[in-house]
């Protein structure tokens, strides 16, 4: 266990800062996967692959970020 | 072929051609092209270092052709000339076509090829003269660090901006994976070249000791990871579903592929320092993000595999796509191998040997060069207008690539367990059983070996450059290219 001690009082603000992006980025990342694995968004997320299949077509149309 | 077979098929002609006049397939045809010739200099120049391991007559008595200075220039021209090129074609041809638009500029474009091919020529003039930063995979002095940096970021604001351009809603996974590579590369290259000049080819880092061990890795391993993975996985979830005519097999597994990928490379590099001046925490993390990183890795390879799931026969006939599910298997075996090289017990017995070389190159001449030779193939189709002068070479290329990356590897596996259990036998009074000398004598058959599939392998490289001189002639002969063009000034 002592292998896991972690002396906090040594830490710098560059510590901390790196510790605290990856935790958050970390959490963001597990949100991410929820939101892209939950059932009612598979098919959101599916209609996308068929996009270089599509582009024999022309793509004249379509909005932007909708 | 009934009539609205090729009604179809006549529809599919006309619309690529069409494409000559909305996209810039220039560039795309002279970066694809270009890539060819350097994979057949770089893998020439790499059985010539493996030459010179097994005979060392090979180094001709000339500093200038010794191993410490062309081994550089393999590398370089393996991973930046044929590498850089192959994936500076494939993102400008798949992000034109994903996103519906031309490139953003076609000046910036040919600024990026000729860019990049200077930088090419002036690492082939330096390197074997001795000027180096001793960096490994960053060996290239300052005047043409900063080259790079300036060419690769023309490439990244050109891509960018097509991107903002496009006319579709959404940005195909292909395009996350490149610009990760960019962004990652950006940055990795600029803080990993940070150097004091002193002269004009001479400099010397900013950092020192451990620290630059550590700056060196974490830019060595990424390299791999964001350039020769992230890159070329983008290249994998366009060209594997366009040449299969099917799409990815799961979207969602892609984007998870994507953001686990960007998140968890980025800690490996320590796994390359255990049993160094290194923190022991530090190789450890490295080690384990390594093993959490094979759940990624082999999700992409089996959503990559999977995408067959039902036409396994087009196997059969498509040369191209046996090029690209190729790969994939060597991805998969790769990304199993390295992270259980990371581990201490294991690395113990691996590192500095020949083990670690042979896993370079199951990534190196399985992975990136097979998907890279796939992407290439279907470009030099599309974008010439016509099927590739010869089947029958293109079949023999996959074999000859296939047979000689195995013949390597495996060389290299015997060669390194032995080594590494040779450097480490003791005898009953505690001394070290083998001289170093006795453990090169034990390699040697393995070195021949491994010349033996590295020629191979470069006599499937030099199939494929006749094949696309042959293509590019017979399109220049037929004029599918002029065709095409002509489509252009009608359009």
């Amino acid at each position: 266990m002592d292998y896991f001690r972690t002396d906090w009082g040594a830490m710098t603000g560059h510590d901390w800062v790196g510790t605290i992006l990856t935790v958050v980025i970390f959490f963001l990342m597990l949100g991410l996967y929820i939101i892209v694995l939950r059932p009612k968004n598979r098919d959101k997320f599916e209609q996308q692959k068929y996009i270089p299949l599509d582009d024999e077509e022309q793509k004249d149309s379509g909005e932007k970020n909708g | 072929m009934d009539a609205t077979a090729a009604a179809a098929e006549q529809q599919k002609i006309s619309y690529e051609r069409n494409c000559e006049q909305k996209y810039n397939y220039d560039v795309v045809r002279w970066f694809a092209v270009m890539a060819v010739v350097y994979l057949v200099v770089g893998a020439l120049v790499g059985v010539w270092i493996a030459s010179q391991l097994a005979w060392p007559v090979f180094n001709f008595d000339s500093p200038y052709l010794s191993f410490g200075r062309l081994r550089p220039v393999h590398t370089n021209a393996v991973i930046f000339a044929f590498g850089g090129s192959v994936l500076m074609a494939a993102a400008f041809y798949s992000v034109q076509r994903t996103c519906g638009v031309r490139l953003w500029s076609d000046k910036l474009a040919w600024f990026t090829f000729w860019g990049w091919n200077l930088i090419i020529v002036l690492a082939v003039i330096t390197l074997p003269l001795g000027m180096t930063q001793g960096k490994e995979y960053a060996e290239l002095e300052w005047p043409i660090d900063i080259l790079i940096a300036v060419v690769w970021l023309s490439y990244f604001f050109n891509f960018m901006m097509t991107l903002a351009n496009r006319k579709t809603s959404h940005i195909y996974v292909s395009n996350w994976f490149f610009l990760g590579m960019m962004v990652m590369i950006t940055y990795l290259h600029v803080v990993n070249s940070l150097a004091i000049p002193v002269s004009l080819f001479k400099s010397y880092s900013i950092f020192s000791g451990v620290q630059d061990a550590m700056i060196q890795w974490w830019w060595g391993h990424n390299a791999v990871g964001f350039y020769l993975t992230a890159g070329f996985l983008g290249i994998m979830y366009y060209f594997v579903p366009k040449q299969a005519c099917r799409p990815i097999y799961s979207y969602r597994l892609s984007v998870i592929h994507f953001w686990a990928l960007m998140f968890g490379y980025v800690w490996l590099g320590a796994h390359h320092l255990q049993y160094t001046a290194l923190p022991d925490w530090t190789g450890s993390l490295g080690a384990a993000i390594s093993l959490a990183m094979i759940i990624p890795s082999w999700g992409g390879a089996v959503n990559g595999m999977m995408t067959l799931s039902g036409a396994w026969d087009k196997l059969r006939d498509d040369y191209i796509l046996r090029f690209l599910i190729m790969s994939l298997a060597f991805y998969a075996m790769a990304t199993f191998e390295g992270p259980v090289m990371s581990l201490k017990t294991v690395n113990a017995l691996s590192h500095y040997t020949d083990w670690t070389v042979g896993h370079v190159h199951s990534g190196a001449l399985g992975w990136v060069a097979m998907v890279g030779m796939g992407a290439i193939y279907h470009m030099i189709e599309k974008t010439f207008h016509i099927r590739m002068a010869s089947q029958a070479l293109m079949n023999a290329h996959f074999w000859a690539a296939t047979i000689g990356a195995v013949i390597y590897i495996v060389a290299m596996w015997v060669s390194g367990i032995m080594q590494g259990l040779m450097w480490r036998a003791y005898d009953e009074y505690g001394t070290l059983a083998y001289t170093f000398a006795e453990s090169v004598e034990a390699m040697h058959p393995f070195y021949v070996m491994r010349v033996v599939g590295g020629a191979i392998f470069l006599f499937g490289a030099v199939l494929m450059l006749i094949n696309v001189a042959l293509t590019v002639r017979k399109a220049m002969r037929e004029g599918t290219l002029q065709q095409a063009r002509t489509a252009v000034a009608c359009a």
